[in-house]
């Protein structure tokens, strides 16, 4: 499966109490088509949304956050998931989905292929539900997904997805319009 | 000098229930006075930048949190300003300690940024207060006014040995 796909795969589980941030680039944008609006639909800070999602998660204790991000974004915020394995908000959960390309710009590699995700979790002492393999197992996602939005604590779940580096249309609301109506649904 | 427990009053007066960044020697009691508190609590970030986002985050979901950094975190912390904070008009008030001026030289690594703390800051259209002394209230009242009227990042400078 593409990243696109896992995306719209999530909808089913998506609900008002879930607050969703989207990494910048492809992912934000296929959350903005693919997924029930509005939500936190980032246009820059790479590396960031890990951290965003853990302010949300405190200030908002009674939702569940979700995090999207891709494997590049992720791994330029490594360090944030030191911050979240220490203090845990247990209502964050994280996707990873990882092409291993930064597939916005064009699809140049990343070196996330040399990491293995679940020692890194689990060093950082955080509750993973594993990592999955879209193109192998698609039929596992759903399961997963239940599980991780359901899950008492912080939860990471890792994708292994397609490259795909079709880009969709950039997202039509400007940043303040993204923010404003995301904080009228709260 | 400033007692860190009236600064934590203050700001617990006006609605911070959250604060983050990383230490600063200039910090050392406030951070203590931080780690009694009922009312704020710190978030310890790994990254300047990431406390950017921990804080923003924290104000989507309609809480209000504080920074304390370095000035050095100046610099980590830009694409968090330009891309994040400023960019969606994110109200975010950070506390600077301000390294680096002529009593700070026996430390070369701050001289640099200390030299060019307040044009990084003009760079960014960031506005700042040196907070020193009597008027703290009067300059804090009129930061976070400017904040919230243009909801914008707002620095306070903060020299060695002001916050005590």
């Amino acid at each position: 499966m593409r990243g696109k796909e896992v995306i719209a795969s999530l909808k089913e589980f998506i609900s008002d109490d879930t607050l969703i941030v989207s990494s910048n680039g492809n992912v934000s944008r296929q959350a903005y088509n693919f997924l029930p609006q509005p939500q936190v639909y980032l246009r820059g800070s790479m590396g960031l949304p890990m951290s965003i999602g853990l302010g949300l998660a405190l200030a908002q204790p009674e939702k569940q956050v979700l995090v999207i991000t891709g494997d590049g974004n992720f791994l330029m915020g490594l360090s944030s998931m030191t911050t979240i394995g220490n203090y845990k908000p247990p209502n964050l959960k994280i996707i990873i989905l990882d092409n291993a390309i930064y597939a916005t710009t064009g699809g140049q590699e990343t070196v996330s292929s040399t990491v293995d995700y679940l020692k890194l979790l689990e060093g950082f002492g955080i509750q993973h539900y594993g990592s999955l393999n879209s193109i192998k197992s698609p039929s596992k996602l759903l399961e997963a997904f239940e599980i991780l939005l359901t899950s008492k604590q912080t939860t990471v779940l890792h994708i292994n997805v397609e490259e795909d580096i079709e880009n969709l249309e950039n997202i039509p609301w400007q940043p303040k319009e993204i923010k404003n109506k995301f904080m009228e649904k709260i | 000098m400033i007692k860190s427990i009236d600064i934590l009053n203050y700001l617990s007066e006006n609605n911070f229930e959250l604060s983050t960044g990383v230490p600063c020697s200039y910090f050392k009691e406030l951070l203590i006075e931080l780690d009694k508190s009922a009312d704020i609590q710190y978030i310890a970030a790994t990254r300047e930048d990431e406390a950017v986002g921990i804080a923003c985050g924290y104000y989507l979901g309609k809480k209000n949190c504080f920074l304390i950094i370095q000035n050095s975190g100046l610099a980590t912390i830009g694409d968090a300003f330009t891309s994040l904070a400023q960019l969606y008009e994110i109200p975010l008030l950070i506390f600077v300690s301000y390294r680096g001026l002529e009593p700070d030289k026996t430390f070369p690594e701050h001289v640099i940024m200390g030299n060019v703390t307040e044009a990084v800051l003009n760079a960014y259209g960031i506005p700042y207060w040196n907070m020193k002394g009597e008027n703290w209230r009067k300059i804090l009242d009129e930061a976070l006014e400017r904040m919230k009227e243009d909801s914008s990042v707002v620095c306070i400078l903060v020299e060695k040995g002001v916050i005590i």
